[in-house]
């Protein structure tokens, strides 16, 4: 796949739009599924992102509906559920984005910026949604109810979260805002300050290692100040690769295997960036192919080991495999 | 000791006055710590006993109680002079460490109590008392750090849970208190409040709120629910008077003109007429507008509560003591939220618009102010500031079968309480009186290295006071101490005697704690207070015999 010339999307979704956010089965190796959050929607592609229907046809809506996240069930193999993030509250899919449920908030109507699931969702049915204004909401039946869980939370515009791989026996996550990061120990039911200076804040992007539960390490990416650190799970901070990582850093991806491999993939300014040696030096992600548009959103479905193709949403709209 | 020949001989009256001379001074003082001392003993863990004290002011049966700080507040005075010094002492001792901390008496009440009787014991045989106090003052630091050294942090609903019940023994409490604790924090708001049944219940409220409701029932727009609600709102943050309807009339120019639809007034007084005005001027499909008095009482408590509106919502206050009028209001004065509501008792907000970076920074400052002040009461509305700041509140409602039982239970919850908060910040320990048995490896090592007479004593007296709290506990609870304390010692470190049980046991693996802060200011006021006791040499009596009933001021807290 990563030999072939990208291929640019069918018309509907070239408009001039941004790609939020990209999700990718877990078995897309073999099933090519994978789903682009868009400013006009959500967008499916069965066939490894060459293609691409429009997910909410069943809704017939009849206007476009911003969607801003969209998230896989861990266990989607099984259960066949996402989840897209849209102005107002949370869409559930449980038969893989042909039909879906709208989950109400309570008003005011928060604007979804991220939505998080627990990796044990099989069991727990928790999933959690950040909100712009109205902090973090938390459902605990698979999406149906949501109620606002802020103790705690001194700053309710939530840019990002994310969840422990060990959720299940720690509780734990932690939501990126605009002043700086929050930490719950607790399942989201409250939240401390993390002493991250609220001078490198606002915080845009959140990723806690596969090993967490160990290494407590996890990275956090600024708008302004790069990416940072902390291998005591929150409790200090360093910053990395100094200059060269000198501004907004939206995305980042470690290896599933991390840190046994220490690849982390950065999503900078509009520059794709990868280091092998878990932060410290970073280089382009190698690709010959030219884009036309910046980078807003990436997907690595075959991790990042060297050649391994990633999928990237750009700002006009397309996705493209490099 | 002193026969009645020799008491006529050392007391001596002086004009109105009656001066008692060692050795009835120690004799006398004894006698009254020990009273007082053992009245709160029975109270000392798990299993405590009952001390039934008579009521004064009606022939009802005897109040039963089982917490130490209430029994000496109940135990006014001793018949004889010279014990009801010691009594007293002993009392006020106990009352400020109870009002400071919320437990820790009737540990502290068998600490001073062995500290001062082997103290007597070995100044009688000719040691120097200030020498004694001086180097009982030594190992009280000795102690306070062994004890800072061992304390673990506490977090999780289980481990708090079992914290709460090591305080309050309740279990169904302690495990409300647990998950509440978890959730707001050791600064978090909590509500403790009688309530409407036989089970304990909490409930969650989100945002702010304070205890001021609308002043018009007109103003409710939600008849239902008997409150208002309004997304997006404006506030007007103000101490003002507002006597006449054209007070307002530049607030509400600017509203309207920047399109506010909601708007919550806050000030001091509204008149009838300017309330009219208000009624007569809401649109509620245009323009909302409600109206709540300033809260907090005095002119300190409301400027608290504005800056705490105004970092909040990123509004102005308007104040009065500094000449403000609406005459100059300008649409950055208005404060905003997400959502603002107010019923009858409160009004509250959701999600203000402040700058979070401003409103974590007045956090901060104002937990720095809780930290440092010595001060009981700014410490209480520093605590509850910042809760409120917090984002959200919880309320315990305190079920039982009679109003006694829940007024009971309720006092055991606020003390609790108060000792979870001091278990967050400050750790805990092993329980049943095995952290003071740990404290005493360190208290030999300084016994083995000191010459001097006095320091060897106070140490050795330290040595044995760290075994009176859990031979109490075992005692009380109907065991051999000195069996019970026989067998700890063998198990090892960190074993003690679960009087539940009746076995040794690992205290940490069965969850046995000690709120850290609360022992270790137990631990510091015996010493300190038997120290202090052990100095009197004199005591001088007034005529007429003092009433001790009245309730004192709330004395300083100690950092340790």
């Amino acid at each position: 796949m990563q030999e072939e010339k990208p291929t640019i999307m069918t018309h509907e979704i070239q408009l001039e739009n941004i790609v939020y956010a990209l999700a990718v089965s877990p078995t897309f190796e073999q099933d090519g599924l994978c789903f682009a959050a868009r400013s006009t929607g959500l967008f499916r592609s069965q066939d490894g992102a060459r293609t691409w229907q429009d997910a909410y046809a069943s809704l017939e809506l009849t206007a476009a509906l911003t969607t801003t996240i969209a998230v896989l069930s861990p266990a989607f193999d099984a259960d066949r559920t996402l989840f897209a993030g849209v102005p107002g509250g949370v869409l559930r899919s449980a038969d893989a984005g042909h039909t879906w449920h709208v989950a109400s908030f309570p008003p005011p109507s928060p604007f979804v910026s991220s939505l998080a699931i627990s990796p044990d969702y099989a069991r727990d049915g928790t999933l959690f949604a950040a909100t712009l204004e109205d902090g973090v909401f938390r459902s605990a039946d698979r999406g149906t109810h949501w109620a606002a869980w802020n103790f705690g939370l001194l700053d309710l515009n939530v840019l990002a979260l994310a969840v422990s791989p060990h959720y299940a026996l720690d509780e734990t996550l932690f939501a990126a805002t605009e002043s700086g990061i929050f930490r719950s120990t607790n399942g989201a039911r409250a939240w401390r300050e993390v002493d991250f200076p609220t001078h490198w804040a606002p915080v845009l992007s959140l990723a806690l290692s596969p090993n967490y539960a160990d290494d407590a390490t996890l990275f956090a990416g600024s708008e302004a100040h790069g990416l940072f650190r902390s291998q005591d799970a929150g409790a200090t901070w360093q910053r990395l690769a100094g200059e060269q990582l000198n501004g907004a850093v939206n995305s980042i991806s470690l290896a599933p295997d991390f840190p046994g491999r220490p690849e982390v993939l950065v999503l900078h300014e509009d520059a794709v960036l990868v280091s092998r040696d878990a932060g410290q030096t970073w280089t382009d992600w190698p690709s010959d192919v030219a884009l036309e548009a910046a980078v807003a959103s990436l997907a690595a479905p075959h991790g990042l080991a060297p050649g391994a193709p990633l999928l990237v949403g750009l700002t006009d709209g397309s996705v493209l495999q490099i | 000791m002193a026969n009645s020949r020799t008491r006529d001989i050392v007391t001596r009256r002086v004009a109105t006055r009656r001066v008692v001379f060692q050795p009835d001074t120690y004799q006398g003082l004894q006698r009254g710590i020990n009273q007082m001392a053992n009245a709160v003993r029975p109270t000392l863990g798990p299993r405590p006993r009952i001390v039934a004290i008579d009521r004064i002011l009606d022939d009802k049966m005897p109040e039963m109680l089982d917490n130490g700080g209430i029994i000496v507040r109940r135990i006014i005075q001793l018949a004889d002079r010279d014990e009801d010094v010691g009594a007293m002492f002993v009392r006020d001792v106990l009352w400020t460490l109870h009002d400071q901390v919320g437990d820790g008496t009737a540990t502290a009440a068998v600490l001073l109590q062995s500290i001062f009787n082997h103290g007597v014991r070995y100044l009688a045989s000719g040691g120097n008392a200030t020498r004694l106090k001086h180097h009982l003052e030594q190992g009280t630091h000795l102690i306070l750090d062994e004890l800072s050294r061992i304390s673990t942090p506490v977090s999780g609903p289980d481990q708090l849970a079992q914290v709460a019940r090591s305080i309050c023994y309740d279990a169904s409490m302690a495990k409300l208190m647990g998950e509440i604790f978890d959730i707001i924090g050791e600064y978090g708001r909590l509500e403790i409040r009688p309530g409407r049944s036989r089970h304990d219940e909490r409930e969650y409220v989100e945002g702010l709120y304070w205890d001021r409701g609308l002043v018009s029932r007109a103003m409710m727009a939600d008849h239902t629910h008997t409150r208002t609600e309004f997304e997006n709102g404006a506030i007007l943050i103000s101490n003002l008077e507002i006597e006449q309807p054209q007070q307002l009339f530049p607030a509400l120019e600017v509203a309207l003109r920047h399109n506010v639809r909601s708007l919550l007034i806050v000030a001091n007084k509204f008149s009838d007429a300017a309330i009219s005005f208000l009624l007569a001027n809401r649109r509620p499909d245009k323009f909302q507008v409600v109206a709540v008095k300033t809260p907090g009482w005095g002119e300190q408590e409301q400027a608290w509560a504005m800056e705490d509106l105004a970092v909040l919502s990123a509004g102005r206050p308007f104040v009065k003591a500094a000449g403000d009028t609406f005459a100059s209001i300008q649409p950055d004065h208005l404060g905003h939220a997400r959502r603002v509501w107010a019923d009858r008792r409160n009004f509250g907000i959701i999600g203000g618009k402040g700058d979070p970076r401003v409103l974590r920074q007045h956090i901060a400052t104002l937990r720095a102010a809780h930290n440092q002040t010595d001060d009981i009461v700014l410490r209480d509305k520093l605590l509850q500031r910042i809760g409120k700041l917090l984002g959200g509140s919880a309320t315990l409602w305190i079920g039982g079968v009679t109003e006694l039982e829940i007024e009971e239970r309720q006092e055991v919850a606020k003390r609790t309480a108060a000792a979870m908060r001091g278990a967050i910040m400050e750790g805990v320990l092993p329980g049943g009186g095995v952290a003071l048995l740990t404290c005493q490896p360190a208290l030999q090592a300084r016994l083995d290295q000191s010459q001097d007479p006095d320091a060897r004593a106070a140490y050795r007296i330290l040595l044995e006071a760290m075994e009176a709290p859990m031979r109490a506990i075992a005692a009380n609870a109907g065991f051999d101490a000195s069996h019970a304390m026989a067998h700890v010692k063998l198990a090892g470190p960190g074993h003690g005697f679960d009087v539940t049980s009746g076995q040794v046991v690992d205290m940490d693996q069965a969850g046995i704690f000690d709120a850290s802060g609360v022992l270790k200011a137990a631990v510091y006021a015996a010493i300190a207070s038997a120290g202090l006791a052990l100095s009197i040499d004199v005591i001088v009596h007034r005529k007429e015999q003092p009433t001790h009933a009245s309730a004192k001021s709330p004395g300083k807290r100690k950092r340790l």
